[in-house]
């Protein structure tokens, strides 16, 4: 027979029902007690945490925004102000992007299971700037290297 | 538990779960304090890159759960953890509201006389919700040893409670 829950009986029955149901009282006695809620503090430090990326992320653009001005504005102020004759006085001189050169690789599969063909590309970027005062040049070369992934359609 | 996945807004699950969890991390954890510090970095954890992995979402929770309190005690000395130990016994009693039937009260009061690795799995399976296999999982030993220690725990349980009314 089934525990029938009273005030003053649960121990002796759970002693005497010897049968699946003593463990299944005993559990349903188990989840009526009630755990202490999580304090208000806790929830407040959550709220901080999940509700603010955006307000966060704001901060940070507005924050970058204005580090980005007060750059800005020296590098004008730099620009502005007339070179000394023992400081280099570089003027571009030309800034170009090389060929694309494409590789495709072998298809892969993706963890998903679908198939996709790597696509490898390679280009040069090249700036070239020149002191004409001491005919120094400057050449910055920065090889560009990246991988792309093309879906293949399986049929 | 009403599935995370579905969930937007993170205050009505939280609402829903939080307390349960939150004795979860209690079982880990050396004070009410360190619990709320664990619960606090676990859920944001899971909830802005957890909750919508593959898997039983539960089990993430308390993966995530386990893994802050672990992080937390390894932080922590030896000093803290032996003059705690006592502490965390003692606090018991304050993880669950006080309840006016005496027969759930009794319950109460015997839940923290079982031992802790049998009273961790107790409260993995009713208030984790967690499966044998997936209690097994989170610390370190096989369902059937889960198991095992839940009978041990029932009957230990049983016992505590028919003393107490020959009291």
């Amino acid at each position: 027979m089934r525990w029938k829950p009273s005030v003053n009986n649960l121990p002796l029955k759970l002693m005497n029902d010897k049968n699946d149901f003593a463990d299944d009282d005993l559990v349903a006695a188990l989840r009526d007690l009630r755990p202490r809620p999580v304090p208000a503090p806790v929830i407040a430090a959550l709220a901080q945490e999940l509700d603010a990326p955006a307000a966060s992320r704001g901060n940070i653009i507005a924050w970058f925004t204005g580090v980005t001005t007060a750059a800005a504005m020296v590098v004008v102020a730099f620009h502005l102000a007339s070179p000394s004759p023992d400081t280099p006085d570089f003027q571009l001189v030309r800034a170009e992007q090389g060929p694309t050169n494409l590789e495709l690789l072998q298809p892969v599969r993706l963890d998903d299971g679908s198939f996709a063909r790597p696509l490898r590309m390679h280009w040069e970027n090249t700036t070239h700037w020149e002191d004409r005062r001491t005919q120094a040049h400057f050449i910055n070369y920065r090889p560009v290297e990246q991988v792309a992934l093309i879906p293949l359609e399986t049929y | 538990m009403s599935d995370a996945h579905a969930h937007q807004d993170w205050r009505a699950w939280f609402a829903e779960n939080g307390a349960r969890l939150r004795l979860i991390a209690r079982q880990w954890t050396r004070s009410e304090a360190d619990a709320d510090d664990v619960i606090q970095e676990a859920f944001v954890r899971f909830w802005k890159h957890q909750r919508h992995l593959p898997g039983d979402p539960n089990a993430l929770v308390v993966t995530s759960i386990r893994r802050a309190a672990l992080d937390l005690l390894r932080k922590t000395d030896r000093r803290a953890l032996r003059e705690q130990s006592v502490y965390a016994d003692s606090e018991m009693t304050t993880w669950f509201e006080p309840e006016e039937d005496p027969r759930k009260q009794a319950l109460l009061d015997t839940l923290p006389t079982l031992p802790a690795e049998q009273r961790e799995v107790v409260v993995l399976k009713i208030w984790g919700e967690l499966t044998f296999e997936q209690i097994g999982a989170q610390l370190a030993i096989s369902p059937n040893t889960a198991a095992s220690r839940w009978r041990y725990a029932m009957e230990a349980l049983r016992k505590q409670l028919t003393a107490k009314t020959y009291e």
